[in-house]
């Protein structure tokens, strides 16, 4: 398919460039002696340049005639499925569907090429350096949407992760039906404001008890503005969108690890603080505590 | 507001600017800018004889919470803690002819006020009235407000640049408070314990 892809267009090339120089010939006869010929023996020069661009044509033809033989003949008529049925279509307006119709079906083609491409790419660079194994049985029978999930789905997922986590005290609030807020109360140490797109943790901040519940504004502490940071390196980690509710438990498990902030010294250095902060990191994996610098 | 721990900090014979200046260079070495100025105040008052058995209020302003005033009331028994706006220091005056102020006994601790990291520091030179008696630094981690969580972490930070002077363990003052919530009536608190031991230090100076 791609051979003959390209043979055609080899071939349309040639036709093209044998056009151009036929009509450079007519181009040539019909000004017949110009000026630029001179007076010595113009009507030799003339000849000369007549017989140059024949023999380029000859060539030209030449080529024409060996890549059209190079071309395979398709083998029988095209089938065009039920779009055949669009060219019997009689009514003004819908006689440009067919147009159309080959239009989405050149972007569906291309969608396909793209996402098989990208899915190669992150497949080879994958950001998730995680342990997470699954079955092709399970991935089948959970793979739904997960952006647009009924309001009860979501709050089953987070009645379980509220009885999970004794410490965390959850409070959820629905701006937007399905996309509840919830604030995430970790003992007395600090609050996240979580936000969720469906079953997807799509925003978290973090901040002290007594700061502001808005989910736009950053803590005024230093401390918090790092776990913030933090807690977007965790959500696009444990994002999962084969199993969200997986991604919202392992999410939360991680998040937990955080109720003594302030209590741990570093697992690497053994110090309380570097640069006046405690140890902001906790491990994907393992929840140790680690400064920014001795992760 | 986060758990704040007042330490002491030794004279020996150093004059007072001359320690806050040494403070101060350690302090601007670790990185932390200053941010103004800051004064606590006392003043304490003793009910008159003809109310029956003495009781003494404490009345302090702290400069972070310029709005409220702090009175701490000592029936003898039990010391009853409380916050008001600043209307209450003119109740006291109307007060005066029950509760009058001891002579000499009001006691400051004013100097500047700095801001590292989520630390704020601050160097006070205390006077009791107008006698230099010493060096009070508080230290406040903002983010925090269980002394529990904090203290170690606050530990390492005052050791870090007040050095061996720093005790091992809490003040004595957080002794049966170390799990409850820190809130700025437990500075007050502090700051009176450390008035009070000034204020009765011999000849001026106490170390
Ligand atoms: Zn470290």
């Amino acid at each position: 398919m791609e051979r003959d892809i390209e043979q055609l267009n080899s071939a349309l090339n040639s036709v093209k460039v044998l056009r151009s120089n036929v009509r450079r010939i007519f181009d040539s006869v019909s000004n017949g002696l110009r000026a630029d010929h001179g007076d010595d023996g113009k009507e030799n020069k003339f000849i000369t340049e007549l017989q140059e661009i024949l023999t380029t044509v000859n060539t030209n033809l030449r080529d024409v005639e060996g890549s059209v033989a190079n071309l395979t003949t398709p083998g029988g008529p095209f089938s065009l499925g039920n779009t055949t049925y669009l060219s019997q279509e009689t009514t003004l307006e819908r006689q440009a569907l067919y147009g159309q119709l080959v239009n989405s079906y050149k972007w569906t083609d291309k969608i396909r090429e793209y996402s098989a491409l990208a899915g190669n790419i992150l497949a080879a660079n994958s950001f998730n350096k995680s342990y997470k194994t699954f079955s092709t049985t399970k991935r089948r029978k959970t793979q739904t949407s997960n952006h647009n999930v009924s309001p009860e789905v979501i709050e089953n997922i987070i009645t379980n992760v509220d009885r999970l986590f004794p410490d965390i005290t959850l409070t959820t609030s629905r701006p937007f039906v399905a996309n509840p807020l919830i604030q995430a109360s970790l003992g007395r140490v600090l609050r996240g404001h979580i936000a969720f797109k469906g079953l997807m943790i799509e925003w978290v901040v973090v901040k002290a008890h007594g700061e502001s519940t808005d989910i736009w504004t950053e803590s005024r502490y230093k401390v918090f503005r790092k776990v913030t940071e933090n807690c977007h390196a965790a959500m696009c980690h444990f994002h999962s969108p084969m199993m969200p509710e997986l991604a919202v438990r392992s999410f939360m498990h991680w998040f937990h690890s955080y109720q003594n902030l302030f209590s741990v010294p570093c697992k690497r250095c053994g110090n309380h603080l570097h640069n006046n902060l405690p140890p902001t990191w906790r491990d994907l994996r393992t929840l140790e505590p680690y400064h920014e610098e001795c992760k | 507001m986060g758990v704040t721990i007042l330490h002491q900090f030794p004279v020996e014979n150093r004059t007072g600017p001359a320690v806050i200046e040494l403070l101060t260079k350690r302090i601007a070495a670790l990185g932390a800018v200053q941010h103004g100025q800051f004064l606590v105040d006392c003043e304490t008052y003793s009910s008159v004889p003809q109310l029956g058995h003495q009781r003494t209020v404490h009345v302090l302003h702290n400069s972070e919470q310029p709005a409220t005033v702090f009175s701490l009331l000592e029936t003898g028994t039990k010391t009853i803690p409380l916050a008001t706006d600043g209307l209450f220091d003119l109740l006291m005056m109307k007060m005066s002819s029950f509760y009058t102020s001891k002579k000499q006994t009001k006691a400051e601790s004013k100097g500047p006020r700095f801001e590292i990291g989520d630390f704020c520091v601050k160097l006070g030179t205390v006077t009791v009235s107008s006698n230099f008696k010493g060096i009070l630094v508080e230290v406040e981690y903002r983010p925090c407000i269980v002394p529990q969580m904090c203290w170690e972490l606050m530990k390492e930070f005052l050791q870090g640049f007040l050095g061996s002077s720093v005790l091992s363990n809490p003040p004595v003052y957080f002794q049966n408070k170390m799990n409850d919530v820190y809130t700025p009536i437990d500075t007050i608190h502090q700051y009176l314990e450390h008035f009070t031991i000034f204020r009765k230090s011999p000849a001026g100076i106490r170390t």
